[in-house]
């Protein structure tokens, strides 16, 4: 890739040797990479990545509110041209309606009639829905020595979250899995656009069935009070949502909750039992569950490529040029571990006063899934809890693997756990 | 008094209880909040929110 944009006077700069996200070394432990950038590059151009990096939280938190930056593909300066309307594909008809694309005006408007599907009536029948999963998960490791957490809980537990969460049938779990795996893919600006275009076409039979499930809730007398329903039944004076904006919301919904919250049970699990003690504090004080999934989210800080963003104008961003259509990469894992906002950043604590916290990014893009996300995770601790209440990490590191070639996160493949059921039975 | 719902988050601010830690006390309309107040849990700005119903 090249920018059309030329070096300008007094850029900072940095390259591969200073920040490298595809380094196994930096897969393994990011910290040292990230304490520098906060310190000594918390705004600077990447020659290797081509965009502007933003590290420390305070500028994260700036960009990610400055409705300047867009999260729209579209602004790249490399994006791909514009389609011809003939040639568009659901995939494209559903991100330009969807919330990364539209202006600023129709978010809100797109917000304001989602919300609805969001609220707590239709999310507490969805808690129903995840609890019968995540107990089927632990039911599945019975009363085994040791178990893998990736294998029974992260790689189950997320998409199939997420199916339900939007009505599909147990026997079409496969095939949702396979699409939310392509909405993904089809996403990201750190592949090439022939991997983008081929996962863009492997969307459409996806596309085709969420299609026909919302023509036959609209010919239905009521649409439903599920969430797909809801989406269908959504008025506000007037207003509705079409097909596309709903696919869109899926869209939103498969980017925000499937691959983050696989990251969030691994990391989860590590942080707790790396940090005995506030696993303990937790058993004693389940109310610090909503905190808690936000902390260990913050200290996992699992992502290794930043949010994208682009900028919609020049700009002129703390002393450096930023030029229309570039891309910006917030941070954002860095800046949950940023000194200036986290001087413990390195420890665990579950009492942590979160304010202002970055964990589910800020601003008009703020997760869409985060109920979801908490939802899953709180459900899924609470379990691990109460099945293994002396858990702990085999060989006191889990004896940890990754795929170093996950496209957006430190993805843990491997986190093995000894349950310490026996002892307890014995003990008994 | 009324509650207002913040449309990205969904964070309710209730004028009644205010929001003592945040130095808001109970019964301050939303009205009278600063015009930089932002959403705590999302930092939107108070044109995000709306009369819930």
């Amino acid at each position: 890739m090249s920018s059309s944009a030329p070096a300008a006077a007094g850029r900072i700069e940095i390259d591969a040797s200073v920040f490298n996200p595809y380094s196994k070394d930096f897969i393994r432990d990011p910290h040292p990479a990230w304490q520098r950038l906060i310190r000594d590059y918390p705004l600077a151009w990447h020659k290797d990545l081509q965009m502007w990096l933003v590290n420390s939280h305070a500028l994260c938190d700036q960009v990610l509110k400055e409705p300047r930056f867009t999260p729209n593909f579209a602004a790249w300066e490399l994006a791909p041209p514009p389609k011809a309307e003939a040639d568009k594909t659901d995939f494209d008809l559903s991100y330009e309606k969807g919330f990364f694309a539209v202006s600023n005006k129709d978010h809100l408007r797109l917000r304001k009639l989602t919300m609805p599907a969001f609220s707590k009536p239709v999310m507490g029948k969805i808690d129903a829905k995840i609890r019968d999963l995540v107990i089927e998960c632990f039911d599945a490791i019975g009363e085994a020595e040791s178990f893998d957490v990736y294998e029974t809980i992260a790689s189950k537990l997320p998409v199939r979250a997420i199916s339900r969460m939007v009505g599909v049938p147990t026997d079409q779990e496969e095939f949702f899995h396979e699409f939310a795996v392509n909405i993904i893919k089809a996403t990201r600006v750190n592949i090439s656009a022939k991997e983008r275009e081929a996962s863009v076409a492997l969307t459409k039979p996806g596309f085709a069935y969420f299609k026909a499930q919302i023509a036959e809730r609209r010919a239905r007398a009521h649409p439903g009070e599920d969430f797909l329903g809801s989406l269908v039944g959504a008025s506000d004076n007037g207003e509705t949502l079409d097909d596309y904006e709903i696919l869109s919301v899926l869209f939103a919904l498969i980017t925000a909750g499937s691959d983050t919250a696989t990251d969030l049970h691994t990391f989860a699990i590590h942080g707790l039992l790396s940090h005995l003690d506030q696993f303990e504090l937790l058993k004693r004080q389940p109310q610090l569950m909503e905190n808690a999934i936000i902390e260990l989210l913050r200290l996992g800080s699992f992502g290794k490529m930043p949010f994208f963003r682009f900028a919609t104008e020049d700009i002129e961003f703390h002393g450096q040029s930023i030029r229309k259509g570039q891309a910006i990469g917030v941070n954002i894992s860095a800046a949950w571990n940023d000194p200036a906002r986290y001087p413990d950043w390195q420890r665990l604590d579950l009492q942590r006063r979160l304010d202002g916290n970055l964990v589910f990014g800020a601003g008009a893009h703020f997760c869409i899934g985060t109920y979801l996300v908490r939802v899953q995770g709180s459900l899924m601790i609470q379990e691990f809890i109460k099945r293994f209440p002396n858990a702990e990490l085999l060989d006191g590191t889990g004896n940890i693997d990754y795929d170093y070639k996950h496209h957006n996160a430190r993805r843990i493949n491997k986190l093995i756990v000894r349950t310490n059921q026996t002892s307890l039975q014995q003990a008994a | 008094m009324q509650k207002w719902i913040c449309i990205i988050c969904g964070f309710v601010y209730d004028e009644a209880v205010g929001m003592p830690a945040h130095g808001i006390a109970a019964g301050t309309k939303f009205s009278e909040l600063p015009e930089d107040w932002i959403c705590p849990e999302c930092g939107s700005p108070k044109e995000s929110f709306e009369v819930q119903e």
